[in-house]
């Protein structure tokens, strides 16, 4: 799994590329920390996940996005979900993720 | 070693009403199409073979109580209400010469998982030998209380089989009539316990139910796993989405599907049953929960097959 941050207009992207299962869960929360704190020392307000290049994820790695979305919800920061491949889309709606999140088709940088 | 689910329902006993028996019948005659069946061995074939499991069956309403059959002696986890029926039937057994020591494995003592044993007849039994292993220190007491006059009209001091409390301790391995047995502390309120027992001949079967994984413990979970290793059978605690779990039932004590299938495929388990169903569910709602589970292990697996089974009362696995 790799990421990558960039500060775009009023967002940070990062963008996600492999999965993120038991071996990489811990790197991506600590790359999602990095982008809230970011936004929040930006005074940016949205934090936009690109899923377009991800594989899929674990469990580990929905809990993750919720351990990142109660940081953000700290600093009134939201965090949407873009992109995801049909393998996602899946595991977002069969763990009800899409329920807790915003979860749109391209990267939308107005919230 | 085989597996007999006596109960599967969390929190509290439920039971189908009218309309929804009314409901799976018309829906097996609509699916009939105006077919005739001569006997009821053709009928049963249909049900069994054209009808999905909500519509021609049903996944039960007992709360938690598991037998596990692997030599002389009874072994039975948890005592909900489906205790009572495991009851009725050892006596069946006793009868045709069965031994009449039971080993009794509580994951906890919150009702739901005791609730059966002021209904269990075998406790009459002054020939009975009644052997209950807790983590819990003061289990005695929680089985006592439940039957005091205010909660019950038969006390505890009545009963006539030879009683006895054990406290296992977690890390250890504790052998009881031949059977290998672990126990490790998980999250839930007051504490709960999982197992692991393994037979004489190395099956193994993982009793896992009322346990949380917490966000906040997710590096811990390298325990559970350990603790699920290659067993032939993972009983889990999946009582609600992954959303749920982490949302507004979060700190309620359970886990969820998806939780469940990782720590299998990490244990390298071979075959996990979804256990402890939310009571508000409707047979539809745990068919549509397994189908979902059995497609998210799909999805994820990184490795040999996981087969994801959902546990129902009446449900027997041999391992």
């Amino acid at each position: 799994m790799e990421y990558s941050l960039d500060m775009q207009d009023n967002a940070v992207i990062v963008r996600v590329d492999g999965r993120v299962d038991e071996s990489t869960w811990e790197a991506f929360g600590a790359g999602l920390s990095d982008a809230v704190q970011q936004a929040g020392q930006s005074g940016l307000a949205l934090v936009v996940i690109d899923l377009s290049e991800l594989d899929y994820m674990s469990s580990r790695g929905l809990r993750v996005l919720t351990v990142a979305k109660r940081q953000a919800d700290e600093s009134a920061i939201s965090i949407s979900l873009a992109s995801p491949n049909d393998v996602m889309r899946e595991i977002l709606a069969i763990s009800r993720y899409d329920k807790l999140f915003t979860i749109t088709d391209t990267i939308e940088l107005k919230h | 070693m085989l597996v007999r689910f006596w109960g599967t329902r969390g929190s509290l006993p439920v039971a189908p009403t009218a309309e929804t028996i009314r409901r799976k019948i018309v829906n097996a005659l609509v699916s009939a199409n105006g077919r005739q069946f001569g006997n009821e061995a053709d009928a049963r074939t249909f049900v069994e073979q054209e009808l999905s499991f909500a519509s021609g069956a049903s996944y039960g309403g007992a709360t938690p109580c598991v037998e596990i059959e692997a030599g002389p002696s009874y072994f039975i986890c948890d005592m909900g209400s489906g205790l009572r029926s495991f009851g009725l039937d050892s006596l069946k057994r006793n009868a045709a010469g069965h031994s009449k020591t039971y080993n009794f494995f509580q994951s906890h003592l919150h009702w739901d998982h005791i609730m059966g044993f002021p209904f269990f007849a075998p406790a009459f039994d002054p020939d009975a030998t009644i052997r209950i292993h807790a983590g819990h220190p003061d289990a005695e007491q929680a089985f006592r209380r439940q039957q005091e006059e205010i909660s019950f009209p038969v006390p505890f001091e009545w009963l006539r089989a030879d009683i006895e409390f054990v406290q296992l301790t977690p890390g250890e391995t504790h052998e009881v009539d031949d059977m290998q047995v672990e126990t490790i502390l998980q999250h839930h309120s007051h504490g709960s316990y999982g197992y692991r027992f393994t037979d004489g001949n190395g099956r193994t079967v993982i009793y896992s139910t009322d346990s949380e994984h917490k966000l906040e413990k997710m590096a811990v979970e390298a325990a559970f796993i350990r603790f699920f290793r290659e067993a032939d059978l993972v009983i889990c605690d999946t009582m609600y989405s992954l959303a749920d779990s982490v949302s507004m039932k979060e700190d309620w004590g359970h886990s969820s599907n998806l939780v469940a299938v990782d720590l299998c495929h990490q244990a390298s388990a071979k075959c996990l049953a979804l256990f402890h169903h939310e009571p508000t569910y409707e047979d539809e709602d745990i068919q549509r929960m397994h189908e979902e589970s059995i497609r998210y292990e799909e999805l994820t697996r990184n490795g040999p097959p996981l087969d994801v089974i959902c546990a129902y009362d009446g449900l027997e696995v041999r391992l």
